[in-house]
């Protein structure tokens, strides 16, 4: 869409090169492998930041993963293990990321207070609550609106939730920012819906009558001003035939069989491993849920399975993207609705505890290494360096190169991407 | 017994947009269309913008047809209208419509989206709510008696079945409901008045905020009954200062003082509930001898108080005919953004309470004015703004209206022709009722809307469309084009039904090609043409 195009001399550069591979011939339909085009792919890393999100949906406990508390009477059967950064320990369930860490910033300074479900999940998505005349956008939304071309041929969000507990609670939301920038959800399988052509549409057909309506949407168009609305509707037809084409980067078979071995054959790795190929070929946000992690009781059996996996998948992420140049451009985050209570109860769980918890990121401009946030000896209350969702949206919006107090705009009401007053934590930006 | 005294204070200074002199507003007796016509065309001769021109017949009905019963006239309806030399045939038309049963449902369905509870997205209310506006729209029901009816609903007057939902659902969360009944019954969003005062707008202060939440803080849920306590206060810190006790203030800044202000609100607990109310008793507790919400609807109601209720229908009823407010954004209505026509507004709204909130007289004033009726093109390179009603907005169909409108075009237009008014409502009230599926799949449209690609997607590559819309069946459209010998007869009949116009040259050579193309299966042929009609933004927008 014209409208969106800011006339920079890279963008025309990709849209040709894009569509040169997908136009004209009824062979464009069976896909664009973008990866295999090493102009294209060397173009695209230059350019814009992503995001794989790894949702831990349930609420991870941080005593079991980046803020361990061995021998306190919170802190479970589980050691710290000393990592790659000298002073700084993790739970022994992650000994491959104790080799990462100089890598990775962790905030264990969380203070969210929110702790149901639906409204953390909600709250930890956006960085800040849904006020009665708002609805805001999601962190996946923004990355969309920020980073995605306007004739983008892939999709621009991506979110994975293929588990049935607490799907319904964190849904991906556009909010005010519209449809445009909405999440393509995938829950029953890796594949979107209505991504292939049916069976009984001819190749033929399928291209020619979207030429038919092309020509009827020309008459239409002349003598009417392309408005916001009228634009989106054909430039959502003219997006169909690259979106079907990407089909293959939902694909892991297209994947040598020693890197699918890397990721394993869990379903969060394999669809971590889809994650890595869609901001690989330019998709600005993919979060892949991995439920259910709300251990309220059998915690530690539960983390004793979970967090392992998690390890293997989050350090085969860095590393992949790493091999592939992509470590200052691909932002990998962990986060969750909330953490876990220290306290644990009579069925050997943990509760939910939003009031001294941590999250992750490793890449983009986040400082790799770096800690914030200090929970007291229990990990009950933080002691100092305390975050809310606020400043940790407005610290990712930064560590991603987006400006956290830039407007968007709702009629005249201006709209900061975080409430106003909220400070970015810099000591953490590299 | 506690007596209580009540006292209404007029507050020392008038917070609301002043209101224009009588004096200053065309006369009361001019009709509707007359007077709208009158200013808008004033506003846009004083800013030297030239109106489109006036739509054709072809795009009038169906743009009265979309707007008034949500479809497209059937081809044998269209046909007659632009055929008939009758001067009074707009009128007649709009009459019709507005008698239609499908009037209601269509109106019906539209305040329910205003005003249902929209829980995360896509829960919509159990259509109770729904039910209880087809209702009211189909007698006329004055605007005023629904708005009480829906604030204070009687549960045993049948009548009002389903208008609770419309506070039910919000009660337990009293910020949300305060900023939806301002939101929707008053036009102002002072949702960011609660923790500060506005920082542009002097009209909204906390204590607006907070004043209107005092009159419905009262209000509690408990076991599907709604009940209401005699008394309680609400209190909150203001940004500045200790913390204060909210007086009940109505927007215009209206103070309703009341004797005994009773102990801060509290959840009720068993024992402090209201004495005939029992654990697991379905029947509502008897209203409080002071009822906060009741006041609030007494002082909206009154004269001086009312032109915020009136001026908001208006602006309400006049976005939905013609795409733009008067005051844009709907939900901010106040001195720092004004209307665009302030005069039209004021007008509008007084000739509205004067005329006892009669919602169909209002909507047949504002679609049978010219500026109603403008066409949507325009030859201008840069076209006015929106706010000048120059040009006719586009609209894009909400997600009943295509697909109802869908199953329609896709229908033998023969199986239409001499059908009597109620045989006709039949048809569209099947049409409607077999479209829920694919109407699920698309989005309500919204300002500054955006047509995701996911809604391309789907009529791409979902069935739903060959199975439910472009199938061969009995007096499909299909059926009848595939025996069609004439392919230029066919493209024509097909075009026609879809957009109610015959094919442009171009339109009939390029459809006509493709079809004789594929001449071996003549069904799928002309089932992928209807494809690109039905995909296409002229049938995608009302126009």
């Amino acid at each position: 869409m014209l409208k969106n195009f800011c006339g920079s001399p890279e963008h025309s550069v990709n849209r040709r090169a894009f569509l040169g591979s997908t136009l004209g011939t009824a062979a464009a339909m069976t896909g664009l492998n973008a990866l295999a085009e090493p102009a294209l792919a060397a173009e695209l890393k230059k350019t814009q930041k992503r995001v794989i999100l790894l949702w831990l949906a349930g609420g991870a406990s941080q005593l079991e993963t980046f803020d361990p508390k061995p021998g306190a009477a919170t802190g479970g059967p589980f050691r710290a293990i000393p990592t790659d950064v000298p002073g700084t320990h993790i739970s022994e369930l992650m000994p491959q990321m104790a080799k990462r860490m100089k890598n990775t910033l962790v905030i264990r300074g969380l203070n969210t207070k929110i702790a149901d479900h639906g409204g953390a999940a909600k709250i930890m998505m956006r960085g800040r609550r849904d006020e009665a005349g708002i609805r805001y956008p999601d962190l996946g939304a923004v990355m969309a609106r920020e980073m995605a071309r306007a004739d983008s041929q892939v999709p621009d969000y991506v979110t994975f939730y293929t588990q049935t507990e607490g799907r319904g609670m964190a849904p991906g939301d556009p909010g005010f920012l519209g449809a445009r920038f909405g999440p393509m959800e995938l829950t029953t399988n890796n594949t979107p819906d209505f991504i292939r052509k049916l069976e009984s549409v001819s190749v033929l057909d399928h291209k020619e009558r979207a030429d038919l309506r092309d020509l009827l949407s020309k008459q239409f168009v002349k003598g009417r001003s392309l408005g916001e609305t009228l634009g989106s509707h054909n430039e959502a037809y003219e997006r169909v035939r690259g979106i079907m084409a990407s089909e293959k980067l939902f694909d892991i078979n297209q994947e040598p069989e020693k890197v699918r071995d890397r990721y394993g054959k869990s379903q969060f790795g394999q669809q971590a491993l889809i994650a890595r190929r869609l901001v690989e070929a330019g998709v600005p946000f993919v979060r892949v849920g991995r439920a259910w992690w709300d251990s309220h009781g059998q915690n530690f059996e539960t983390h004793a399975e979970m967090v392992p996996e998690l390890d293997h998948v989050m350090t085969t992420l860095i590393d992949d993207l790493k091999e592939r140049g992509l470590s200052n451009d691909v932002m990998i985050v962990t986060l969750a609705e909330f953490g876990r209570t220290p306290t644990i109860n009579a069925s050997l769980g943990r509760d939910h505890f939003a009031s001294a918890w941590s999250m992750t990121m490793t890449g983009g401009k986040a400082k790799g290494g770096a800690v914030w946030g200090k929970s007291d000896p229990k990990g009950a209350t933080i002691v100092d360096q305390e975050v809310n969702a606020s400043s940790l949206f407005a610290t990712i919006y930064s560590a991603l190169g987006i400006n956290p107090h830039k407007n968007y705009y709702l009629g005249s009401r201006p709209v900061p991407l975080v409430n106003p007053g909220t400070e970015v934590i810099e000591d953490v930006i590299a | 017994m506690r007596t209580l005294c009540l006292a209404l204070a007029m507050t020392a200074f008038w917070l609301s947009p002043p209101v224009l002199a009588a004096a200053d507003l065309p006369p009361a007796s001019l009709a509707i269309f007359d007077v709208i016509d009158q200013q808008i065309d004033h506003v846009m001769k004083a800013n030297d913008i030239k109106p489109a021109a006036q739509a054709d017949d072809r795009t009038i009905i169906r743009r009265l047809s979309l707007d008034l019963i949500g479809s497209i006239p059937t081809l044998p309806e269209v046909e007659a209208y632009a055929a008939s030399t009758d001067p009074q045939k707009r009128g007649k038309l709009v009459d019709r419509l507005i008698a239609s049963p499908a009037y209601s449902r269509y109106q019906g369905a539209q305040f329910d989206v205003m005003l249902g509870y929209a829980g995360s997205g896509r829960n919509r209310g159990t259509g109770a709510l729904r039910d209880y506006l087809v209702g009211a729209i189909a007698e006329n029901r004055p605007w005023d008696r629904m708005f009480r009816e829906m604030m204070l609903p009687n549960e045993s007057e049948a009548k009002q079945k389903g208008a609770i939902e419309f506070l039910k659902p919000r009660i337990a969360d009293q910020d949300r409901l305060t900023n939806d009944v301002s939101v929707n019954f008053f036009g102002v969003n002072v949702s960011c008045a609660q923790c500060h005062d506005h920082p542009l707008v002097k009209d909204w202060t906390q204590d607006h905020y907070f004043g209107m939440k005092s009159f419905l803080a009262r209000t509690f849920e408990k076991n599907g009954v709604i009940g209401e306590q005699p008394s309680g206060v609400v209190k909150f810190k203001p940004n500045k200062g200790p913390e204060k006790t909210a007086k009940m203030m109505f927007l215009t800044g209206t103070i309703v003082e009341e004797g005994n202000q009773g102990s801060p609100i509290e959840k009720p607990k068993p024992g402090k509930n209201p004495p005939k109310e029992k654990p697991g008793d379905k029947v509502a507790p008897s209203a409080p001898s002071f009822s906060a919400r009741a006041k609030l609807v007494d002082v909206a109601l009154q004269p001086e108080n009312a032109d915020l209720i009136a001026r908001s229908i208006v602006n309400r009823i006049w976005h939905r005919f013609l795409g733009y407010g008067l005051v844009a954004p709907l939900d901010q209505m106040h001195s720092e953004n004004p209307a665009s026509h302030p005069e039209l507004l004021e007008w509008l709204a007084r000739d509205v309470a004067t005329h006892k909130y009669d919602l169909n007289r209002l909507v047949r004033g504002v679609v049978l004015s010219k500026t109603y009726s403008l066409s949507s093109k325009t030859d201008s390179e840069s076209p006015p703004g929106a706010q000048y009603f120059a040009v006719a907005q586009l609209k894009p169909l909400t997600p009943l209206q295509l697909a109802t409108s869908l199953k329609l075009a896709t229908q033998d237009p023969a199986t239409f022709h001499g059908l009597s008014p109620a045989d006709l409502d039949k048809k569209i009230d099947a049409a409607e009722k077999s479209s829920r599926g694919l109407a699920n799949l698309v989005a309500q449209p919204t300002d500054d809307f955006q047509i995701g690609v996911g809604e391309a997607l789907v009529f791409s590559n979902s069935d739903i469309l060959t199975r439910e819309y472009l199938a061969e069946g009995k007096d499909s459209l299909l059926a009848k084009l595939k025996s069609e010998k004439d392919v230029k007869a066919g493209v024509e009949l097909m075009v026609k039904s879809f957009l109610g116009r015959a094919p442009t040259p171009v339109e009939s050579e390029a459809l006509a090609a493709f079809v004789t193309k594929r001449s071996a299966n003549p069904t799928e042929a002309y089932r992928q043409a209807m494809w690109a009609l039905a995909t296409c933004p002229e049938f995608r927008f009302n126009y």
